[in-house]
């Protein structure tokens, strides 16, 4: 069984209602990479935040192992483009919270327990710290003393630590500068290798796609006002070569387009 | 460079700002001085505008002895100290610090209610039309109404500050938290927080310097309605005692008396702020 099952998805908003999403049917494999590629406003968000259970489908449902969820928990963790970071709390407060609020409620913080394990997570978390190439005297400052690429490594962090089964980014890259986001990128790939955790990414930067993902959705509106489909659906050969890259870019480009012939709808395979 | 651009963009220097900040004051000082020197000069026996050492005298008298209505009797021999704990600017002092700080606790299940009303949308829906409505009564209209409710103790000043002031409060702080990114709440969830550790633990936290800093600028207001109560109906407290000796033209005690409350209210705000620095570093800084 897939790890995510989408099935006749459906999202309207506003009054009248206009169409979003239309019949979205999905799998996602667990340890899969997917790209979710597509023009501004086509409803890659909406998609994101309906796996996360931040919204609710008009009709169709979403399977996260077989179960369908209707609020946000800790087997999806997410890192948005924006407000990521708690402001109010210094990087290690940051990364620490999602234990912390798992672990401890108002009566077991007066436990002597509390202390020695509030000492581990802190430990745990500076190792997170270093795993994300930051420093350790990164650990006191407050959000707003870091770069842009800085606060999303933290945010990484913050999400990893929990353990969640799948991470989920929203635009995640998009406000960074093209250096420090290629290095991020090359991060997040090799996070990725490592824990073997299933990530849904969205962007709307086709090569940012294809350097990332191993799997690319594209989301298009076939006819206006019909809400988008999912208008290509690419797996991205393992390792994918240079002379690959301008074909695969255009084949995107093409489909991520407001219309779409149906012969262009490909499944590749690695 | 034009001449309007250099206004815009002049930046005066320390020295010219020091000055130019204590300017007003000391022309003030000047003129109150002139025009009492020149008003005694013609009628000796003036009480509109008292000299420095009535001025002195008279608050001389007010920190130094018990007022006239109260029944405390001290020893002739009594220590400086116990005088001045006697006396009438303490008495007033601590009965309307008293009044004002009930006022400012009853703030806090405001706050607690317009955090509620931002987060959860039934709550939200349930009280925000009251509030709305309720923020609109003219609290000094409805005096009458609470002095024959409540009578004319305690209870009628308070409740004349929570009609004043608690609606605005509500209403500051649900648009507060209805300006917290939702990416922030989703992020709480995904990271296994309650409905209380997003309440309290996240948003909570992001609004209460700007929830202090909301309360700090309604202080003149909550004084305003404190003052107003207690000139109608007290017997003790500085409005009070401001009321009472208008009738009997004290200005050399009254003068004082504002420009005291005014010190105290200067002084309330300074220490907020820097309560607010203190506890909140990261919101100083962005």
């Amino acid at each position: 069984m897939a790890l995510i099952e989408i099935e006749n998805l459906c999202v309207a908003y506003g009054t009248p209602p206009r169409q979003i999403l239309s019949n979205i049917n999905l799998s996602i494999e667990e340890g899969e990479f997917v790209c979710l590629l597509g023009q501004t406003g086509c409803g890659k968000s909406t998609l994101l935040k309906l796996v996360l259970g931040a919204e609710m489908p008009a009709s169709g449902r979403i399977l996260i192992d077989g179960v369908e969820h209707d609020q946000p928990d800790r087997t999806r963790g997410y890192v948005p483009q924006k407000y990521s970071l708690f402001p109010d709390k210094t990087v290690l407060d940051n990364i620490t919270f999602g234990p912390e609020v798992a672990e401890f409620n108002l009566f077991t913080r007066l436990s002597p327990r509390y202390f020695g394990r509030r000492r581990q997570l802190r430990l745990e978390a500076l190792s997170y710290i270093r795993r994300m190439g930051l420093h350790e005297e990164d650990a006191g400052k407050y959000p707003h003393q870091l770069s842009g690429g800085m606060q999303q490594r933290v945010a990484i962090a913050q999400a990893l630590i929990t353990g969640p089964r799948i991470l989920l980014m929203d635009e995640a890259f998009s406000a960074l500068d093209p250096g420090t986001r290629k290095d991020i990128q090359r991060l997040i790939r090799q996070l990725w290798r490592d824990t073997g955790i299933t990530v849904i990414f969205v962007t709307h930067n086709t090569q940012e796609a294809l350097d990332l993902g191993s799997r690319v959705l594209v989301l298009a509106e076939e006819m206006p006002d019909r809400g988008a489909e999912i208008a290509m659906d690419l797996l991205i050969p393992q390792p994918c070569h240079k002379d690959q890259l301008p074909k695969l870019i255009d084949r995107l480009e093409h489909a991520s387009g407001s219309v779409r012939e149906p012969e262009e709808v490909v499944m590749a395979t690695a | 460079m034009s001449f309007g651009f250099q206004l815009v963009h002049a930046r005066p220097s320390r020295i010219r700002a020091l000055f130019l900040s204590w300017l007003l004051f000391t022309l003030g000082l000047g003129l109150y001085f002139y025009s009492s020197q020149r008003r005694h000069h013609e009628n000796p026996e003036d009480r509109v505008m008292p000299t420095v050492s009535q001025m002195v005298h008279g608050m001389t008298a007010a920190t130094l002895k018990p007022a006239e209505d109260d029944d405390a009797a001290l020893p002739d021999n009594a220590s400086l100290r116990q005088r001045f704990f006697a006396s009438m600017l303490w008495t007033d002092t601590v009965a309307t610090s008293r009044r004002f700080l009930y006022s400012i606790l009853l703030l806090i299940p405001a706050v607690v209610l317009g955090l509620h009303m931002g987060l959860f949308p039934y709550v939200g829906v349930f009280f925000l039309r009251f509030v709305l409505f309720f923020d609109k009564i003219i609290a000094l209209s409805v005096l009458p109404i609470l002095f024959i409710a409540f009578g004319i103790d305690e209870l009628s000043k308070i409740m004349l500050i929570v009609i004043g002031v608690t609606p605005t409060i509500i209403l500051d702080t649900f648009n507060l938290t209805r300006g917290v990114p939702g990416e922030q709440v989703v992020k709480a969830f995904t990271l296994g927080a309650s409905d209380f550790d997003v309440a309290y633990r996240v948003v909570l936290r992001q609004i209460a310097p700007r929830v202090l800093n909301s309360i700090r600028l309604n202080l003149k207001a909550v004084m305003l309605f404190l003052f107003a109560g207690e000139m109608i109906a007290s017997t003790n407290g500085l409005a009070y005692r401001i009321a009472l000796l208008r009738r009997h033209m004290g200005m050399d005690v009254i003068i004082p008396y504002v420009l005291w409350v005014a010190l105290l209210l200067f002084l309330v705000d300074l220490a907020m702020r820097v309560v607010n620095r203190k506890l909140h570093p990261w919101f100083q800084e962005s």
